[in-house]
């Protein structure tokens, strides 16, 4: 079956306000390629580092067989591969062996320790606002929503999870985020997460360095598992936001070390 | 307790069987031919076979338009096929808006992760669509669930296991869109008045009450009468 087309914005259909101001309309008319595209295989590319999908050292397709795959135009994978290399997930290497790599976790790090200084208090909160809005909605539908059988994959999801290893603890934190979302049933819930896992999880997540951490957030887990076993959906919302307000504390704890050693060095 | 089926009722539960039935018998024709194939070739196939096979096989439903299958495919049993341990051929249709940005869909491969050793790459044995039919033996309906893997979208997914030589070879099966099968099945429903239709996990699939959002888990409730929709496992709750 075809699918509706799900916007179509006809000028005679715009309402008067932005008909009226031309420079409104210019935008929502802005061309969709180029940038737009461009901005949609950064995303998706990234998704995949962050993830894991895509691992240290790994090489890249070049631009050329990027473009093909992706169905781009070939300046568009060169717009993405440059966005790569600003956010620190990946190196191009000229020569015979060059390419583009996935940068190590160690270098994307220290990546994330300039951007952790380099936001403020405010946008630092502001994100985990953000993020809570949308991870504890889940968590409270997934509990209304789960059935016995996708409690057992949740607590699977956990226990495949080696604490000892920050890897590891890190990817599960993702994993166990997103199974969290696809309970809620809800498609954008679910690409929301995705979005935002992309965009904040290794700085939001950064206290998963300590050991201690990763004990706490597996715990965190557990009791978020729980109350959705126990179809709690108000528990598992509060746990939910608990956890990530934690997370944000510990955050701006960090950062406030890291500008007490910059002032003294 | 016997209940007098009102024709709403069994109109809707014709419905909801030969919309499922029509897909599970298409997949049935598929594990067939993939049957055939593995016979064909005493037991051993290589991926290119089956790739081959299986395009050819699904290719017609994903470009019709008013087929409601969105994806369809074979995934191979872990050390079946010679030449690679994990194999997924899955197909995705015009209708499939996965990973195309603006563009206008067209019938394409889905590209799997089927490095076993890459750190993320994922055991498909473990989810629901592989592990129930290959417990059972008999075809299966997943979800409706978020496929955050595939199509990123709310979907059905309809497997059933395919068998050479009394083991099982793989899992054929299609994708379905979940507002697909809702504008499909509604107009059925609402024919009803306040009726439900659910899965095997009592899952909400479509409901024509407001308080049943799709794939919340409906208790059951004291006087209801559940109606089973043919074999297909899906039943309708009127309550």
């Amino acid at each position: 079956m075809l699918r509706l087309c799900h916007v179509s914005l006809r000028q005679d259909e715009m309402p008067q306000s932005i008909r009226s101001t031309s420079a409104a309309r210019a935008a929502v008319f802005a061309p969709l390629a180029g940038g737009g595209r461009a901005e949609l295989v950064t995303q998706r590319l990234t998704d995949a580092i962050e993830l894991g999908l895509l691992t240290h050292g790994e090489k890249l397709p070049s631009e050329a067989e990027m473009a093909r795959q992706f169905g781009v135009a070939t300046v568009t994978a060169r717009e993405a591969l440059e966005a790569l290399r600003e956010k620190g997930l990946v190196e191009t290497k000229r020569g015979r062996d060059g390419g583009s790599f996935v940068l190590s976790e160690g270098a994307r790090a220290a990546g994330i320790t300039r951007r952790v200084t380099r936001l403020s208090r405010v946008e630092l909160r502001d994100m985990g606002v953000y993020y809570s809005a949308i991870a504890a909605m889940a968590a409270e539908l997934a509990a209304d929503r789960a059935t016995p059988d996708d409690v057992s994959h949740l607590h699977a999801t956990i226990d495949a999870v080696d604490v000892s290893v920050e890897t590891s603890a890190r990817r599960g934190e993702g994993t166990f985020r997103l199974e969290v979302a696809a309970l809620s049933q809800s498609a954008r819930l679910v690409r929301e997460e995705l979005r935002l896992q992309s965009e904040f999880a290794p700085m939001l997540w950064l206290c998963l360095r300590e050991p201690e951490q990763r004990e706490r957030s597996r715990q965190a887990h557990r009791d978020v598992v729980s109350a959705i076993e126990a179809f709690d959906g108000d528990l598992a919302r509060r746990l939910t936001t608990a956890h990530i307000a934690s997370a944000i504390e510990w955050l701006l704890d960090a950062k406030a070390e890291l500008e007490n050693r910059g002032d003294t060095a | 307790m016997t209940t007098t089926l009102t024709p709403a009722v069994s109109e809707c539960i014709d419905a909801v069987t030969s919309t499922f039935s029509s897909v599970f018998g298409q997949i049935d024709v598929w594990r067939g031919s993939i049957h055939d194939l593995a016979d064909s070739e005493h037991g051993i196939l290589s991926v290119d076979a089956v790739d081959e096979l299986v395009e050819h096989l699904v290719l017609a439903d994903l470009s019709t338009p008013s087929s409601l299958v969105i994806g369809a495919g074979f995934v191979a049993t872990p050390g079946y096929l010679r030449d690679s341990h994990w194999h997924l051929a899955w197909w995705l249709g015009k209708a499939n808006t996965f990973g195309v940005g603006s563009d206008t869909p067209s019938v394409r491969r889905l590209e799997a992760e089927e490095d076993g050793d890459s750190e993320n790459f994922r055991d498909y044995t473990a989810l629901e669509w592989w592990r129930v039919p290959a417990v059972s033996g008999v075809p299966h309906i997943t979800g409706p669930y978020v496929d955050y893997l595939c199509t990123d979208e709310y979907t059905l997914t309809l497997t059933a296991p395919v068998e050479h030589d009394g083991s099982m070879i793989g899992v054929v099966g299609a994708d379905l869109y979940v507002d697909d099968i809702e504008r499909t099945l509604l107009p059925r429903v609402r024919a009803i008045g306040r009726a439900t239709i659910l899965n095997a996990s009592r899952r909400v699939v479509v409901s024509t009450d407001p308080h049943r959002p799709t794939g919340s888990i409906m208790r059951p409730t004291e006087g209801e009468t559940v109606l089973p929709c043919g074999d297909t496992s899906l039943v309708l709750v009127l309550d």
